[in-house]
């Protein structure tokens, strides 16, 4: 049995393409090398916010947003607001200049007084100098993305395997996918692999300059209401948000240690604290809290951090996506895009062509 | 009846008694024991009810392990198993 | 922020932790033991707390005693009321500690580490086991050494191996009443692990003692039985027991027991998150326990500079955790060039034959697989997150097929226990479903911090100011 096309990666992008694929006709695969949803899909913070994302990607973030919220209950998505706080005169400017920007490209971000944040979000620090609002800001379940999405696969009969790592890929006419199941064999292939599309391109290879963040995120024990919004930071150091059962999750993209190569990164406690002590900043109710868990995922970009997303550069029939800067957010509307182009459609907005000179703003 | 093994309650002797207050109630525990054998020992051996509707709870483990008997001391959520009655302690349900 | 720097670090105070720190001294290291106790013992022999004036001696009493007093004689560091909540490897050769200890987080380097993190118990979840009243068997040996008190006026003790009837004897004798014994094992298994136990006469009378006094007392000892329910609104107020088949499947009806307490457990667990997260590869041996860390008899492991002895490695029992503790701390002590052959062999030998005697302990305390129909469909499961059999199973039937994507799902494990008490039972579960060995159902990933810390003490310290100023994020 050949496929249509084989999908190497079933994160949120890898998943979100094939049902695009498959909704168009044709027969599609996903092989992931764990849990469907278990890389950065399933344990990013959850952050569904238009203020950190690049201006250039504001149409595919509204986009996304607009998706989030259709998934709904089933990924926990919750559209709650948020703000961005500055703490001092240097994050107030800072603020102010890339908030109207992203303002100006389409977000609905507007800049609020002392009173207006005291009114929403009593529990905050009384050392806010400046702050910007974002109503359609908000969160989704980053823990229920396997589990969404193995039920809309398996609803639109999309074959899906995970426990199988492509350990090697042989194009001679078609595709031949090792993995420890058995041989996967599709005309096309989609490497949708996030932070290890590295050595999966290097299969056939190909250099791609993906590399990893190691991104922090931790969660507070049960907590009376802190905080009824998505909090940020000026600095982007600082995400906060409590969930409807009362815990609080704590990001900020503070560096773990580790590679993927390695599998899962570690925690670095001398980077916890300050992020954790931060957390306590902005929300002084917060020392009381418990930390119960931290753990890292691993965030993957390209040197101008703008997604990869078009046909893989020297390998007729195959594709790649993923390096996406607001992965989480855009992930579903850009899977959507590049399925449609696999469907040779013409995709709604513009893709990312990976074969471009990264040194240069070529977007 | 004959027992092959004494009963050694009343050969032990404990520290004097203290009072504390668990959520208003005033209770009498040995200064030393922890929080969870005073509560028990005063009857109270529901200490908190788990989230979602999972029903009431008490210590499990006696060990500090399965945080069923956390109880709140100051504002921070502390195992009752792994804390010690002090005269005038202030505890609350969580 | 940087502490003092030793040249083994020991997590635990138990009999392994502790003699490891105390052989690993004797050989002139500057060494730290760490417990979150307020006294070395760990929990087998756990100390009395401090409203214990005076009581009458017994057995683990005096063996506690006298490891407490050998470390204070020792030089040995010990930093009681210490919670380690994270372990990371610092520039190649130092190990850092992150301690939670009177509200603060301090930091504790070390050349090598000795986990000795002991054991908890496995439960096998029955409907109503979460109400208040019901404490773990193991949890009743740590509250009775502890307190000196029964856990209720009328208790149902439930089990199995010897430690069934080792607190069954313990509740009368802090005048207790026991309403019954209830043990999945039959008087055949006690009487094929014979031969084991006569290599220990001191051990087998205790045991002999134990089941005369019980006899002659009248408390009915049901054999081949299990708690199959826990009944009561707001705690406890009795029990139902069923019959077991051969393979510790229930059979036949329940019958119901009046009580205001109940102790349950079957078998400990080898407590092998520090060591899972520090990179220690997993096998699974269910006549140890289940999932340990993989480590030889004098405590290497895969990882450089890092050592494990006792239950935390394998559950052999007191005995065996003191010797191989023992072991453990010469071989560290070795490792850092201060060899001591004719200690180390002694020790072995001490730890080979103790071993053999802990070890059919814990395969004659160990579930059979019929135990998990015990958990019926609203059995809770997951207890910090309310999580039922029904629940997982609905789970497992969408196709979630490991621990973390039964986790990631339901939440099953992330509550405030980390999984510690349940984690087992849905592994069971899994395997069950998918019909393999529960050897092929690894654990979920471990993370930090190894117990709950509290946000001010993990932030310290803060000033504003020392935040860094990142490179602004791309535009």
């Amino acid at each position: 049995m050949t496929y249509d096309i084989a999908i190497i990666g079933g994160g949120i992008m890898g998943c979100s393409t094939a049902l695009t694929v498959a909704a168009g006709g044709q027969r599609a695969i996903v092989l992931d090398q764990g849990d469907l949803g278990q890389g950065a899909s399933g344990v990013n913070a959850g952050t569904l916010s238009l203020q950190i994302k690049r201006v250039k990607l504001m149409p595919y973030a509204l986009k996304g947003h607009e998706i989030w919220e259709r998934m709904g209950a089933a990924v926990g998505f919750a559209r709650t607001g948020g703000y961005t706080l500055a703490f001092n005169a240097r994050e107030a400017e800072l603020l102010h200049d890339r908030q109207t920007l992203k303002a100006q490209a389409g977000a609905p971000i507007e800049f609020v007084s002392n009173n207006r944040l005291r009114a929403a979000e009593p529990a905050l620090t009384q050392s806010v100098v400046a702050a910007s609002f974002c109503a359609q800001d908000g969160f989704a379940n980053a823990a229920l993305t396997g589990q969404y999405f193995r039920a809309r696969l398996r609803q639109a009969g999309v074959a899906f395997r995970e426990g199988a790592a492509v350990t090697g890929i042989d194009k001679t006419g078609v595709f031949t996918l090792a993995t420890p199941h058995g041989c996967v064999r599709a005309h096309r292939i989609l490497l949708a692999a996030g932070a290890w599309l590295k050595p999966l391109a290097a299969m056939l290879d190909v250099d791609l300059p993906v590399t990893a963040r190691v991104n922090t995120v931790s969660v507070t024990d049960r907590l009376p209401p802190l905080m009824g919004s998505v909090i940020g930071h000026a600095t982007g150091l600082l995400t906060m948000k409590q969930k409807a059962n009362g815990t609080v999750l704590i990001g900020g993209g503070w560096q773990g240690r580790g590679t993927p190569q390695d599998g899962r990164g570690a925690v670095d406690a001398t980077t916890l604290r300050p992020n954790l002590a931060l957390a306590q900043y902005a929300v002084p109710a917060l020392g009381d809290a418990r930390v119960l868990r931290s753990w890292t995922g691993f965030e993957a970009h390209v040197p101008d951090f703008y997604p990869l997303a078009g046909p893989l550069p020297g390998v007729e029939g195959a594709f790649v996506l993923g390096c996406v800067r607001g992965g989480y957010t855009i992930g579903p509307y850009i899977g959507a895009l590049m399925g449609a182009s696999v469907l040779g459609q013409e995709p709604e907005m513009p893709l990312f062509d990976p074969a471009r000179h990264f040194e240069e703003e070529t977007i | 009846m004959i027992r092959l093994r004494a009963d050694h309650s009343k050969r032990i002797r404990r520290a004097p008694l203290v009072t504390f207050s668990f959520d208003g109630e005033q209770i009498a525990g040995h200064a030393g024991e922890s929080l969870l054998a005073a509560l028990m020992r005063a009857g109270h051996l529901r200490l908190r009810n788990a989230p979602n509707s999972a029903g009431p709870r008490g210590g499990f483990c006696c060990m500090g392990l399965c945080q069923e008997c956390v109880v709140r001391i100051n504002g921070q959520t502390v195992e009752a198993c792994r804390t010690a009655v002090g005269a005038g302690l202030e505890v609350v349900r969580v | 922020m940087t502490g003092p720097v030793f040249d083994v670090a020991v997590i635990g105070a138990g009999p392994a932790g502790a003699n490891a720190a105390i052989a690993a001294a004797a050989q002139g290291l500057r060494v730290a033991l760490l417990d979150e106790q307020d006294y070395a013992g760990g929990q087998v022999w756990r100390a009395k707390s401090a409203a214990i004036l005076e009581a009458p001696p017994t057995v683990e009493g005096r063996a506690g005693d006298v490891l407490r007093a050998r470390l204070a004689a020792s030089g040995v560091t010990h930093l009681a009321q210490a919670r380690v909540w994270d372990i990371a490897r610092r520039g190649g050769a130092q190990w850092q500690l992150h301690v939670l200890r009177a509200g603060r987080s301090d930091a504790i380097a070390a050349r090598a580490l000795i986990l000795a993190t002991g054991a908890r118990e496995f439960v096998q979840p029955v409907p109503g086991w979460t109400l208040p009243g019901v404490i773990g068997l193991a949890g009743a040996t740590a509250l009775m050494k502890h307190e000196q008190m029964p856990p209720g006026q009328r208790t149902v003790v439930c089990g199995t191996g010897p430690l069934v009837f080792y607190v069954a004897s313990e509740i009368r004798r802090l005048g207790g009443q026991v309403a019954a014994v209830v043990t999945p094992n039959r008087r055949a298994d006690w009487l094929a692990a014979l031969p084991q136990l006569m290599r220990r006469p001191a051990l087998a009378a205790r045991g002999a003692f134990w089941l005369s006094e019980l006899a002659l007392a009248r408390v009915p000892v049901l054999w081949g039985h299990a708690v199959s329910q826990v009944t009561g609104s707001a705690q406890i107020d009795g029990v139902g027991v069923r019959a077991l088949d051969a393979d510790w499947a229930p059979q036949g009806k329940q019958r119901q027991i009046t009580a205001d307490s109940l102790c349950m457990g079957y078998g400990l667990a080898p407590q092998c998150e520090a060591a899972q997260m520090l990179g220690v590869p997993l096998r699974h041996d269910a006549a140890l326990g289940g999932w340990l860390p993989e480590g030889t008899a004098d405590g290497a492991t895969a990882v450089d500079a890092l050592y494990l002895c006792g239950d935390g490695s394998g559950v052999r029992g007191a005995d065996a955790a003191a010797a191989q503790g023992t072991l453990t701390g010469l071989r560290a002590a070795a490792d850092l060039g201060r060899a001591a052959p004719a200690l180390q062999r002694g020790a072995l030998g001490r730890f080979n034959r103790a071993a053999r005697f802990g070890t059919a302990m814990t395969a004659l305390s160990a579930p059979r697989g019929g135990l998990v129909q015990l958990t019926t469909d609203t059995s809770v499961v997951c207890r910090c997150e309310g999580v039922t059999r029904a629940a997982i199973e609905v789970e497992l039937s969408c196709g979630a097929g490991s621990s973390n994507a039964v986790k990631s799902g339901l939440r099953a494990g992330m509550g405030p226990c980390g999984g510690k008490f349940c984690q087992a039972a849905i592994g069971g579960l899994i395997a069950a479903h998918r019909g393999v060995d529960e050897s092929a159902i690894a654990p979920p990933t471990a993370r930090p911090p190894l117990r709950p810390v509290p946000v001010s003490a993990a932030a310290g310290s803060f000033s504003y100011d020392d935040l860094p100023i990142p490179k602004p994020a791309p535009l």
